[in-house]
């Protein structure tokens, strides 16, 4: 494969510099479309009948059947599913922050007895497949009667998430200088105020990163609701439409309508917080 | 930290005294992870000694004899040779596509911003929709695989390929790996913005190719991007589920089964827990110890 990343070379003939660029874009481009046209493909399909789909896949709809998606939406019971991932991330998303943020605080910055012992709690629970749990935890909260309820998901989402999260905010927290919050205890803050008042608001992009990372686990999570969450009226959307699908296979104008109702939400938050999707995944990845 | 001495105080009081902000602060998370993760993974080690089957009200011990079945298990040796091929292919494939693609926008083109989203965009999306969406492109009848083999000529290629046993587990493949290359590529793009130029111009001066630039100069420089890249994908390979689930169920005749589906099939389709609760335990086990020799193996690397 072309490799050549180095406009900086100059004082060759312009034929030979502009040979890079035309093969770097031509692998740029075919990339570009292994990534977009399957996408490009369901969308269009969206917008066809069932029998168009099957006869030219790369054929423009003849009229656009926009009462597709609104048939997906109805029968596939999205507005219920979203609602309700939105209700998870939520949850999940600010109950995690809360816990992981006081956690990763202690453990950079608090005298603590056994530090290295529930930190190393923690990195277990970095490394330990989901799966190691998901048994007894299924009996756990069948017993505890959250199965039938939203903390099914809620309760075990965040649980999972805590390690990861408690790592990264004790990152962040490690990287802030230890005067300024013992000049505040000497102006008489309480702990809670100088952690609240003056290290968490310093924190910030940590906790930036954090959502971003928390909230796409929590939207694409799909073993855990598919074990926990077995009443159809408390899905979020990533099981909902798995068992939206598996009950129209035929109709497959039906199905591309709902892949797109599901992906929309999702790919316009992206394209508008790109920025911040790709820099908290990447820190988030680099930094634990 | 700033500690007041206390002298006329007992000892456990001035241990208080010191600490309690720290424990206030570990509790709750340590609390609510001690309960849901902590403890069912020791439930899992419990019930992998035991033959029940989630509603008994009695759980049976029966020693070994899970793990006695589980070495004898046709299916779960199917199953681990085909999480091997996954956890081989799907790293390096990732990181073989990444890092490349990578380079080519490591001066940030024209067009930069348009590649890079669209190279991340699989990332954000539920496995779901990426299961569905891969699902409609080995459809045998409309799908655009085959409709684009027919097109160039290549109908015999052409095929059912999630129905297929020898190539259904590689087709399944294929799409995680096309949904991972974006991660591990915004991982090699920040990796690059740390990599010297300057020595990449001397080794040009110095007569070096592309290709041993690429090998001697920049890679060496990205080993770090590249283990943590190595590091995540084996994690998430043994315990792969999700686009199998979706895509073929394990099928056709357990020719994409994971050792996850299995686990998975086995839990809570025949409910048998305890034997589930020893098979996730070995996928668990498999998983921690190729992790640490790995971390092991690159910090003897680096010394």
């Amino acid at each position: 494969m072309a490799v050549s990343a180095e406009p900086w070379r100059r004082g060759r003939a312009p034929w030979r510099r502009a040979a890079p660029e035309v093969g770097r874009y031509a692998v740029l481009l075919v990339f570009l479309a292994i990534f977009l046209v399957p996408f490009v493909w369901i969308w269009s399909s969206a917008l066809k009948t069932s029998r168009e789909i099957a006869q030219n896949p790369f054929a423009l709809p003849e009229t656009f059947r926009w009462e597709n998606l609104e048939q997906a939406w109805t029968v596939g019971n999205f507005g219920r599913y979203l609602g309700n991932s939105v209700i998870y991330g939520v949850a999940i998303v600010g109950g995690g922050a809360v816990l992981a943020c006081m956690a990763g605080y202690a453990l950079a910055s608090l005298p603590l007895p056994g530090r290295d012992g529930v930190l190393f709690v923690f990195l277990l629970g970095l490394m330990v497949p989901f799966q190691s749990v998901m048994i007894p935890l299924y009996y756990l909260l069948r017993d505890i009667k959250l199965l039938e309820t939203y903390w099914a998901f809620i309760v075990p989402g965040i649980a999972l998430r805590l390690p990861f999260g408690v790592f990264l905010m004790r990152g962040f927290f490690r990287g802030l200088p230890a005067e300024i919050a013992d000049a505040a205890r000497v102006d008489g803050a309480n702990e809670w105020q100088v952690f609240r008042q003056i290290m968490l608001p310093l924190a910030g992009p940590g906790l930036a990163t954090l959502v971003v990372f928390q909230f796409m686990f929590t939207w694409n999570a799909f073993l855990l609701p598919l074990v926990f969450v077995q009443r159809d009226a408390l899905r979020p959307v990533s099981t909902g439409m798995m068992f939206f699908f598996g009950r129209y296979t035929a109709d497959r104008a039906l199905i591309a309508a709902g892949v797109t109702i599901a992906m929309l939400p999702v790919v316009a938050l992206y394209l508008v917080l790109q920025r911040r999707f790709i820099e908290g995944i990447t820190a988030g990845a680099l930094k634990t | 930290m700033l500690t007041y001495p206390t002298p006329h105080r007992s000892p456990l009081a001035r241990h208080w005294a010191r600490y309690r902000a720290g424990y206030a602060f570990v509790a709750p998370a340590l609390l609510l992870y001690s309960v849901f993760m902590v403890y069912p993974f020791f439930q899992s080690v419990y019930l992998g000694f035991t033959d029940w089957n989630g509603a008994d009200p009695v759980k049976r011990w029966v020693g070994l004899a899970n793990y006695r079945r589980l070495a004898s298990d046709d299916l779960l040796w199917t199953a681990l040779r085909h999480n091997l091929v996954w956890v081989v292919l799907g790293t390096v494939a990732p990181i073989a596509i990444g890092l490349p693609l990578a380079t080519l926008l490591w001066s940030r083109p024209r067009g930069f911003t348009l590649f890079r989203t669209a190279f991340f965009l699989p990332q954000v999306l539920s496995p779901v929709v990426i299961a569905i969406v891969w699902s409609w492109v080995y459809n045998p009848i409309f799908g655009i695989l085959n409709q684009g083999l027919d097109a160039v000529g290549l109908e015999n290629v052409s095929r059912g390929w999630l129905g297929d046993p020898d190539v259904a587990l590689y087709a399944v493949l294929a799409a995680s790996v096309w949904a991972e290359v974006g991660f591990v590529f915004v991982l090699f793009l920040a990796g690059l913005q740390g990599v010297s130029r300057d020595l990449l111009e001397a080794a040009t001066l110095d007569g070096a190719g592309r290709w041993r630039r690429f090998r001697d100069v920049t890679v060496p420089q990205l080993a770090n991007v590249v283990n943590v890249a190595t590091a995540l994908l084996l994690i998430g390979g043994f315990s792969a589920f999700d686009l199998v689930f979706v895509m073929t169920g394990g099928g056709p005749a357990n020719a994409t089964d994971l050792i996850a589906t299995y686990t998975f099939t086995e839990a809570f389709t025949q409910n048998r827990a305890g034997y589930a609760a020893a098979l996730s335990l070995v996928m668990t086990a498999i998983s921690l110890v190729t992790s640490v020799v790995f971390i092991r193996l690159r910090e003897r690397g680096e010394s």
